[in-house]
């Protein structure tokens, strides 16, 4: 197994994991950290392209790390975007459900 | 000349709408905007005594188009307009909706006589058909609400229809023209030649009221006022005439779709006037009169087609052009009767001759209107047919005219209100109009006047008064039939589709759950894969 | 567009359209609330010049005008590109950001003297971010640049929503932000693997060198259901209707008339511009039907809704749908795609600015009736007319009753549909229509009958005219000249590799 399989499978391990929390987790907060366990993964398949070289012909393609910097960067805006927003919505309504009209979260009462 | 009388009947009405949106010329636009219909009225005129034209105006992708048929229907639709706006707003200004919903159904009511090609076709028609809705449904009437609906729903079904049928005729044209005069020499070819003929007949169809899309139009003519109700059921349905006269393939026989057009229009000619008889209110009566004479329109055009006779649009435009005066002048006869103006022998002669100018009697335009449908009807199966519903037509006039002689007091006080004084005033001249205007244009009015053809007018006629007499002497009374008649049966169907509604928001706030949602967009990257690998 | 050259005469104006909101965007920042709004409102007439000056650029040069950044052309550098397609967008993108700006002032600028808010802060600054993200989108020529421009705009929409600070809104907005994280980043792998195949991101280098190759499906499968995550596209709409219903007037009108067009863009350009080569017809179905499905869900939603701003979203949803008739209508090179492609984009504008206009509309209703319960119109339009006039008008255009560019629209793709032999698209195009005529009847019918109803603030005649004057451009569009469908078409890769 060389470096890059690994790599690779790794990074699909993280999607799968990112997105069964995408999926089963109701709380944001989980959702955020399984947003960034995808993104993780995304940025380590990023790293394989990267090791191949790529078309682009050479031995350590410099492009996709470039690429990386700026996806966590990306990412990291949108982690903290989504926690501020998540510690307003506790302040706001004394509790965080996503669930617009279902009796989850201790805040329905105070929905319309 | 011909091109700026064209632009200047689309243009007048444009401009008095125009006018009527800037607060200081909105007094003086409502008064004179009886004059809009004027230019409609000098092409309309000039039109029948010249060759067809056809005016392109490229850069704007319009195409104007004025030929005998059309310019008939143009010239009696803009008199017809211009007689009732004068007086609706000399008598008092309506207020802002129904002043713009007429100015709009008047725009769309010219303009689609002379419309072009597919797409100002369509937008004019729209025009007659949708705003109509603000000329008698803004009201706190349940029954007035449910009539709009109902017209509403009937109205954009059919201009779904007539779009999807306009878009294959665009696509069956080579050259990619939307002219009309193109895309109907390329519908004979057309891969789509069945569907476009099925979707053209259902759609005008909705308009004349054929069976079984016939039940909107009673709800709308017993609740509109009269003004409205004679613009509409005059010039308003005859969009539908010249939809049919213009999108029929008349010049090339397809004999099974001709035969079918034609059994579905005696079947609703005969239709119409058998529920017409069991009615009991003037105005539903007069829509089913119009349900009855849209039948025989359609027959008559159906027989064309199965014939390949193009002569149909001709003598269907002055048979639509004759119900056009006449039933609007009908309408304002309930206005008359109901203003309880004392009816003297004269003015009874005259009601009566009108009202049975509808079966065909001698010396009215109705016996004219006739005589040209002979082209069509001429032997067979139809000219029997035809005989009957003359028949059929009388004894629904008669019936008529009985339902006036016995108004119910809130139904006479309401007409009275609806209709203009000036109307009730001139009420003679406008009858007297309706039944001879029609011999100035008929193509040799002296055939109608020999002897023959007085005793072949006069005899159906009478059967069908003497029918009504007779039945009425035995004391018979006509089943109960609600006004609408089928429509009820929609409604129902109506209310089980809507019962659907909420299987859909169950359905939606499941989808929009998170699990559910998330699941999607996997699904939907499985579902590009598959797709893209087979 | 192959044979680019690296930079044309005007390609500077590309980086000035994106610079100057987000100069606008800095500026804001350090000088504050107060200035904002006038920074903000100073800058959108001079976007717009911008916005024309280069659709004046494309249609003289008959070809894109291009910029390379830094001098470096692609692959290694980035690419600014800027066809008709742009152009047409970048213009009606600043229409709607001045339209709404304006619109906003009433709300939005601090008069001297009073504190500054922070919501008007948030609004001045995300409206200017939104701005500078879709024209980058509009002229990105380079698919991560382009996932940057995404992001940009998802993280700018999201606080527009949320902006008065209301649990329910801010639920709302973290419903939007993470389900638009998981678009973005299934877009992201999508990236990753055309790099890792070809190594080049760039649209028109792709576009030479994409064969089908099953990472290359997979590649635009994640890309695509990235984007229509972020497009809204029914059954992944979760997010619109709470976001776009809950959002001030202002605000809605940009998130439902331009953001979710950002991203349809970009499904445009994938399959338009990168795949055009590949036989499409297959996924191009799939894009349809869930097309269809989002016409027949959202019109019926639309129609049970008692309040009229959710209303409007749920007809948002409903036209997206319509949006997505352009991937089966305007595939591949056949006579009959022009008019599927003119069609799709006439839809885009039509719906960017009648729904613009009817969200606006529906402010200045809630406003003046202190409330936006359908049940409670009745009669409001004698009180409203203008308002009520531009809802009947932006409504005429979602009907797609003539004139207006719903119509044009729908014509054309209904025309598209039947030389295509495609004939089953027309179902949905026609039966949206009538539901659409269903809900905007449900508006106007109450609206216009007899009745009264007690205006608690008469709303600004210029902002009355503001949203008028969108509906009637929407109206507007109904007239365009064959010159401007033609003007689309320019950039449009000719599909000369197409293998059916």
């Amino acid at each position: 197994m060389n470096a890059s399989l690994l790599a690779g499978l790794v990074g699909a391990a993280l999607v799968g994991l990112g997105l069964y929390g995408l999926i089963a987790h109701p709380h944001p907060l989980r959702k955020l950290l399984a947003f960034n366990l995808v993104g993780s993964g995304v940025f380590l398949v990023f790293g394989v392209v990267a090791r191949r070289g790529a078309a682009a012909g050479y031995a350590f393609d410099p492009v996709p790390q470039a690429m990386v910097i700026t996806g966590i960067v990306v990412a990291f805006a949108a982690s903290a975007l989504a926690v501020a927003l998540i510690l307003r919505l506790a302040v706001a309504s004394g509790g965080v459900s996503l669930d617009p009209q279902g009796p989850a979260g201790r805040d329905a009462g105070e929905m319309e | 000349m011909i091109e700026a009388l064209l632009v200047a009947t689309l243009a007048a009405p444009a401009i008095f709408l125009a006018a009527g949106f800037v607060g200081s010329w909105r007094t003086r636009a409502l008064v004179w905007q009886f004059l809009a219909p004027a230019p409609a009225l000098a092409a309309g005129v000039f039109g029948l005594s010249h060759a067809p034209v056809s005016v392109d105006f490229r850069g704007l992708g319009l195409s104007l188009t004025l030929d005998p048929p059309g310019a008939l229907l143009l010239a009696f639709a803009a008199l017809l307009w211009m007689a009732v706006t004068a007086a609706l707003w000399r008598d008092g200004a309506p207020d802002a909706r129904f002043g713009i919903s007429w100015i709009l159904t008047m725009f769309g009511g010219l303009g689609v006589f002379i419309a072009g090609d597919l797409v100002s076709f369509y937008l004019l028609y729209a025009l007659v058909s949708v705003p109509a809705y603000g000329l008698f449904a803004f009201s706190e009437d349940a029954e007035k609400r449910r009539a709009g609906a109902i017209y509403m729903a009937f109205a954009l079904f059919g201009e779904a229809l007539l779009l999807m049928a306009f878009a294959l005729l665009a696509a069956g044209e080579p050259h990619g023209s939307v002219r009309i005069a193109d895309v109907m020499a390329a519908l004979p070819v057309s891969p789509w030649r069945d569907a476009i003929i099925a979707l053209i007949v259902a759609g005008f169809g909705m308009k004349l009221g054929l069976v079984p899309f016939n039940g909107w139009m009673p709800l709308n003519y017993a609740a509109a006022p009269i003004p409205a109700a004679a613009v509409l059921s005059g010039a308003g349905v005859k969009a539908g005439v010249i939809g049919l006269i213009r999108f029929l393939p008349l010049d090339v026989a397809m004999e099974s779709w001709g035969n079918a057009l034609a059994a579905l229009g005696f079947f609703t000619a005969f239709y119409g006037a058998a529920i017409g008889l069991t009615q009991q209110k003037p105005k539903t009566i007069l829509a089913y009169s119009s349900i009855s004479q849209m039948g025989v329109i359609a027959a008559a055009l159906g027989l064309g087609l199965a014939a390949g006779d193009a002569g149909a649009s001709g003598t269907m435009a002055f048979y639509g052009a004759n119900h056009l005066l006449v039933k609007a002048a009908l309408f304002l006869t309930l206005g008359f009767v109901a203003s309880g103006a004392r009816l003297s022998g004269l003015s009874l002669a005259l009601a009566a001759a009108l009202a049975l100018s509808l079966a065909g009697l001698p010396f009215t335009g109705g016996a004219l209107a006739k005589l040209a449908s002979k082209a069509q009807f001429a032997t067979g199966w139809p000219a029997l047919l035809a005989t009957l519903s003359s028949i059929a037509s009388a004894m629904l006039m008669t019936h008529f005219l009985m339902s006036l002689t016995a108004l119910p007091a809130d139904a006479a006080q309401e007409a009275r209100r609806e209709t203009p004084a000036v109307l009730i005033r001139f009420w003679p001249a406008l009858v007297l109009g309706a039944l001879l205007l029609p011999w100035f244009f008929a193509d040799a009015p002296g055939d109608a006047l020999s002897l023959g053809k007085i005793w072949e007018g006069f005899w159906p006629v009478a059967v069908g008064v003497v029918a009504v007499f007779g039945w009425r002497r035995m004391g018979r009374s006509a089943p109960v039939v609600p006004a609408g008649d089928a429509i009820v049966l929609y409604e129902c169907a109506f209310a089980r589709t809507i019962a659907l509604g909420p299987v859909f928001e169950t359905a939606d706030a499941r989808l929009r759950q998170w699990p559910a949602a998330a699941a999607s967009l996997l699904l939907i990257v499985l579902a590009l894969l598959v797709a893209a690998s087979i | 567009m192959t044979a680019t050259p690296a930079t044309t005469p005007g390609g500077f104006l590309l980086v000035l359209a994106v610079l100057l909101p987000a100069g606008g965007v800095l500026l804001s920042f350090v000088l504050g609330g107060r200035a904002a709004g006038k920074i903000a409102l100073g800058l959108t007439p001079v976007g717009f010049g911008l916005a024309c000056l280069v659709a004046m650029k494309v249609a003289a040069a008959g070809a894109p005008i291009a910029y390379a950044i830094g001098g470096l052309p692609p692959p290694l550098g980035i690419a600014l590109r800027a066809d008709g397609v742009s152009a047409v967008m970048m213009v009606a993108a600043a229409i709607i950001v001045a339209a709404s700006a304006f619109y906003a002032r009433a709300k939005f600028v601090m008069p001297e003297g009073a504190p500054e808010s922070r919501g008007a802060l948030t609004f001045w600054i995300m409206i200017q971010a939104i701005w500078a993200a879709l024209n980058l989108i509009f002229v990105g020529g380079d698919l991560f640049n382009l996932y940057v421009a995404l992001e940009l705009l998802t993280f700018a929409a999201v606080p527009l929503v949320c902006i008065d600070g209301r649990p329910e809104t801010l639920r709302a907005a973290l419903r939007y932000l993470l389900f638009a994280l998981f678009g973005s980043v299934s877009y992201l792998l999508g990236v990753a693997l055309l790099y890792g195949l070809y190594g080049a991101l760039d649209i028109s280098l792709l576009a030479q060198r994409v064969e089908a190759a099953p990472m290359v499906w997979t590649a635009a499968a994640l890309m695509t259901a990235g984007l229509l995550a972020k497009t809204a596209l029914f059954p992944l709409h979760l997010w619109l209707p709470p976001a776009h219903a809950n959002a001030p007037a202002a605000a809605s009108a940009v998130l439902s008339g331009l953001v979710v067009k950002g991203s349809f863009f970009l499904a445009l350009r994938l399959w338009f511009y990168v795949l055009p080569g590949l036989p499409t017809a297959a996924p191009s179905v799939v894009l349809g039907a869930l097309g269809a499905l989002a016409v027949l869900f959202g019109s019926v939603l639309a129609l049970r809704q008692a309040r009229l701003k959710l209303l409007v979203a749920y007809s948002t949803v409903a036209q997206i749908g319509y949006l997505f008739f352009v991937f089966p209508l305007a595939a591949g090179a056949h006579v009959w795609s022009p008019l599927g492609w003119s069609g799709g984009l006439m839809q885009v504008l039509a719906h960017a600015f009648a729904k613009a206009a009817m969200f606006l509309a529906a402010g200045l209703v809630a406003e003046a009736l202190g409330h936006d319960r359908i049940a409670g119109f009745t009669g409001a339009a004698r009180a409203l007319p203008l308002t009520f006039l531009t809802l009947g008008l932006g409504g005429l255009s979602l009907m797609g009753l003539p004139p207006s560019g719903g119509f044009e629209a729908k014509w054309l793709m209904l025309r598209a549909s039947a030389a295509s032999g495609q004939w089953l698209w027309s179902l949905p195009i026609l039966g949206g229509g009538l539901l659409a005529g269903g809900y905007v009847y449900r508006i106007l019918a109450p609206a216009l009958a007899d009745g009264e109803v007690e205006i608690k603030a008469r709303p600004q005649r210029s902002r009355e005219a503001v949203a008028l004057g969108l509906a009637v451009l929407a109206l507007a569009l109904a007239f365009a000249p064959r010159g401007f469908f033609d003007f689309l078409e320019i950039g449009r890769p000719s599909v000369s590799r197409s293998a059916p």
